[in-house]
């Protein structure tokens, strides 16, 4: 994509291709936890190895991981996380940013995290900043059932809310293109209640159908990747090798057979503006890499220009601050003329309330509680002394 | 009383095995001694308690669960939000006051000037958003400061008399927004002339000082979220496009943003620089100057041996957009709430391998990355452990010069104008983000009907609109973009309100399951002691009546 654009850039069309989308986000959620788990956090962190490998700077990249499967201390392998058993590639390297973990990762806060309904307290590392030229990749793992995505075997996720979340977005103008995948059983039925336009969704399983698990690690233990995953991968990190690839999401989709997966693989096109042939034209690139259209200079001679810019910068902050000097003495001048005439009469300051929302109710409830409390008492000394 | 014995026959398929069920009457041959008749008053007490169980049920019990399991919703000013968002309550229109300061001209014939340039200038002028009105000048242009406009005047043109064998030339004055316009006596258009050159000279004039403002507001139109009637027309593909691309690049207005200056060096060395000074010296009074518009708040910082993203020698231009080590280097965003823009001297030996489009000869130091910041490559300096503030001289002008372009400054005309531009141009920004948040809020309402909402997204509305109609009204003058500012505010703290979260759909599985362990064991006596009472009143009824 990068080589693309650069070879694009010099060509006047270049605004055109550049008014498609500005920044590139991705959403990586797994959502089991457990030892037996390993391969939905192996899943997670294989695309997040990938998304990165293609540019996806970390700050644009909100990974919620449920658990620590490279410190659990049934690891054979402290302080790594594999999913392949040639173990090849460490997936919990030296750099990774984990946003959410652990409790963490709850419904709440994933809905929370696409509507940005989010405290002041939480900070932009943990928020997903995008506007409406964003393109953003959301990819789920975990156990799932029928309209259901399953966190942490405490809460779950069903699909018109994940439905609503998108159309949340869509109304802020929060996106401009989503690709929606999720790797779980019943995947598909996930992506069914969606309706906010330019999403593509796929999944790994339809309705009563198991998404299955690829191979199991022996001397992991637990089998360490799904086998959908695994081949969205297997084809990523061989056809995709860098961001001039020209791979489509169609050449991805058509890649996924009964065979490999062992279930039917899912897609869905029909809320993509320009339905089915638009969105498998679209750059896998576009979702998984990073558009960065950087702008050069021109050479070192502006400097005429630059030093004479600071002076007049200088005036100009200088006029203006007069002009707020000036306002600030006619106002004070004002204020004295008004202030003369009629004295503010002294007021003896009062204990206020924090707030003085119903007070009065307050009040009143209060004592109606005592005055009660007290009717009560004198009811019951008075049957006691009658009987 | 007889007991029924039956071992679920039913369920089983029919078989031979009838040995299985019992008779039915198989003991009730036996007497059974009744009880003693109940007392009357204990049958009247009992009656009591299951009446007061109903009504404690029904007049506690029902209002509380219904109080505390509807969702609130406040209400909200539906119509009038998606009016704003229309661009119905709000005719965005720009009339931006001219001056006119005719010097020495007697009064008639300058009343003549004005009437034919402005006549001139509306039928340049086909887009009625943004108005250029003329008006004479009260005072003398030198008194009126740039940055305080309280009179709305957003250029001043001050006419003088020239050389009567040249044509009308005019110029900006640098520090002012003023317009000097020498014009040949000769010119000045007699009482009762139709047209005259130099009325017609002082509107293409105008018309071109003012057509990047014109293309980027009827830009912000076009892509808003207002209905096409109140939309500009005419907007050509190609004004769109660059627009596009300059609007694009630039951040998203915020009332403070926070510039981080990092120093990376490949090697031990240098480890120190003044970057107070330099700034103190080269960026400061950009920042002085942009001070009615942005706040801003620096930090600094220095890393040795950083590593960038891309080792090659000389940089190619998809290197470039992979420079920025993101996992090694600390460019955390995440210092306050305002957004960070990014300003990286990186030292080292490494180039920039893509010719300049301006002189090919020379390659460029360094390169802007949009909406994020800028990059400055430095070759290690002479004096190896420090970066002196000279050598930091053409780094930080660029940065300010960037700093500019992020922030969306237009980029012709001289610095007054194109200040009180960028004004200008926020705010209209502003009022549509605002008027458009609220529509998503209306629609929102309306489509997710169990979403809660709270009184303060209303009070949020409400004020949203109170600072747009005072905005909008003031469009073009000093005052609106404050109030732009704080209704767009509003509308985002309104949209984004933190307690509008929720699960908020549950299916009738989850319902069934939540409410029958709850009220099976309440519901089964009271609904059984009523129906005993009913049957027992009846009992005594039909006996009373026997009894008659």
């Amino acid at each position: 994509m990068k080589l693309h654009l650069a070879t694009l850039l010099l060509a006047p069309l270049l605004t055109v291709v550049a008014g498609l989308h500005t920044s590139n986000w991705a959403v990586l959620v797994g959502t089991s936890r457990f030892w037996f788990n390993y391969r939905h956090l192996a899943n997670v962190l294989s695309m997040y190895r990938t998304v990165k490998r293609l540019g996806i700077p970390d700050s644009q990249i909100i990974l919620m991981l449920p658990d620590d499967m490279a410190c659990n201390p049934r690891n054979a392998f402290p302080g790594t996380v594999y999913s392949n058993s040639d173990r090849a590639v460490d997936l919990y390297g030296d750099n990774i940013e984990v946003d959410y973990r652990g409790y963490e990762v709850t419904v709440e806060n994933f809905i929370r995290l696409l509507t940005d309904r989010v405290g002041e307290e939480m900070p932009r590392s943990k928020r997903l900043l995008t506007d409406d030229r964003s393109n953003i990749f959301v990819y789920m793992t975990g156990h799932g059932g029928n309209e259901f995505l399953k966190f942490q075997d405490a809460e779950e996720i069903g699909a018109p809310d994940l439905a609503d979340a998108f159309e949340q977005m869509w109304e802020k103008k929060r996106y401009h293109e989503i690709l929606f995948m999720i790797d779980t059983c019943q995947a598909n039925t996930m992506y069914s209640k969606l309706y906010s336009p330019n999403i593509i969704a796929t999944g790994s399983s339809e309705l009563d159908q198991s998404s299955y698990s690829h191979h199991a690690d022996n001397d992991v233990g637990v089998a360490v990747i799904d086998r959908y995953t695994y081949y969205n991968l297997e084809f990523l990190e061989s056809e995709v090798r860098d961001t001039s690839s020209k791979k489509t999401i169609g050449d991805l989709f058509d890649s996924y057979s009964y065979e490999k997966i062992h279930s039917h693989a899912g897609v869905r096109y029909d809320l993509f503006k320009g339905g089915a042939d638009a969105a498998r034209s679209r750059l896998l690139t576009d979702f998984f890499g990073n558009v960065q259209n950087v702008e050069i200079d021109g050479t070192r001679n502006t400097t005429m220009i630059d030093d004479e810019l600071i002076s007049l910068s200088k005036t100009i902050a200088r006029l203006s601050e007069l002009a707020r000097e000036e306002e600030l003495a006619a106002a004070h001048n004002e204020s004295n003329n008004a202030a003369k005439p009629a004295p503010q009469p002294q007021k003896v300051q009062v204990t206020k309330p924090l707030t003085d929302d119903n007070w009065w109710t307050k009040k009143l409830v209060g004592a109606t509680a005592l005055a009660g409390c007290a009717a009560l008492w004198g009811l019951g000394s008075y049957f006691e002394s009658s009987v | 009383m007889s007991a029924d014995i039956k071992n679920d026959g039913d369920s089983k398929p029919a078989s031979a095995d009838a040995t299985v069920s019992l008779p039915a009457t198989g003991i009730a041959t036996v007497e059974r001694k009744e009880p003693p008749p109940e007392k009357e008053a204990d049958t009247r007490r009992r009656t009591w308690i299951v009446i007061s169980f109903w009504l404690i049920a029904v007049f506690i019990g029902l209002p509380i669960w219904w109080n505390t399991t509807t969702i609130y919703r406040a209400n909200l000013p539906l119509t009038q939000m998606t009016d704003w968002a229309d661009g119905k309550a709000c005719e965005p229109v720009f009339p931006l006051r001219i001056a006119l300061d005719v010097g020495s001209l007697p009064e008639q014939e300058a009343q003549n000037l004005l009437r034919l340039t402005q006549h001139a200038l509306d039928d340049l002028n086909d887009f009625s958003g943004h108005h250029l009105r003329l008006q004479l000048a009260q005072a003398p242009a030198e008194t009126i400061t740039p940055v305080r406009d309280d009179s709305n005047v957003a250029l001043t043109i001050r006419l003088a008399p020239g050389d009567a064998a040249h044509t009308a030339s005019s110029s900006l004055h640098p520090h002012l927004p003023i317009l000097d316009v020498q014009y040949p006596p000769n010119s000045l258009p007699t009482a009762n002339s139709p047209s005259s050159g130099l009325a017609t000279y002082i509107a293409t004039q105008l018309e071109s000082t003012f057509a990047e403002e014109q293309n980027i507001i009827s830009y912000l139109l076009e892509t808003s979220s207002i209905t096409p009637e109140h939309k500009p027309k005419g907007i050509s593909q190609e004004v769109v496009d660059t627009v596009s691309k300059r609007m694009t690049r630039s951040l998203k207005y915020s009332q403070t943003y926070h510039l981080t200056f990092s120093l990376f060096t490949n090697g031990p060395v240098p480890s120190s620089w003044d970057i107070e000074a330099a700034i103190d010296e080269y960026l400061k009074p950009v920042l002085d100057m942009l001070k009615p518009i942005h706040d801003f708040t620096i930090d600094t910082q220095v890393q040795l041996y950083a590593a960038p993203g891309v080792q090659s020698q000389v940089l190619g231009k998809e290197d470039l957009s992979s420079f920025i080590n993101a996992a090694e280097w600390p460019l955390s965003p995440s210092i306050g709430g305002a957004p960070t823009v990014n300003f990286i001297v990186y030292i080292g030996n490494q180039t920039i391998g893509v010719p300049s489009e301006t002189s090919p000869g020379e390659t460029s130091q360094s390169w802007m990355i949009p909406q994020w910041g800028s990059v400055y490559l430095l070759a290690p300096p002479a004096e190896a452990t420090h970066v002196s503030s000279e050598t930091l001289k053409q780094p930080i002008l660029t940065f300010t010069s960037h700093l500019l372009t992020l922030l969306g400054t237009p980029q012709s005309g001289s610095l007054p104008m194109r200040l009180s531009t960028l004004a200008r141009i926020r705010s209209a920004d502003l009022l549509l983000r605002a008027a458009s948040s609220l529509g998503s809020l209306a629609r929102l309402t309306l489509a997710l009907p169990s979403i809660s909402i709270p009184s303060n997204v209303a009070d949020g509305v409400v004020k949203t609109i109170h600072h747009l109609e005072f905005a909008c009204a003031s469009l073009g003058g000093a005052q609106s973009l404050e109030h732009a500012r704080i209704a767009e505010a509003e509308a985002e703290r309104a949209f984004f309100e933190k307690s509008m979260v929720g699960q908020l759909y549950f299916p009738d599985e989850h319902k069934v399951a939540v409410y029958l362990p709850l009220l099976g064991p309440i519901g089964v006596p009271l609904v059984m002691g009523l129906l005993n009472e009913i049957k027992a009143w009846k009992n005594r009824r039909s006996q009373k009546l026997k009894a008659a």
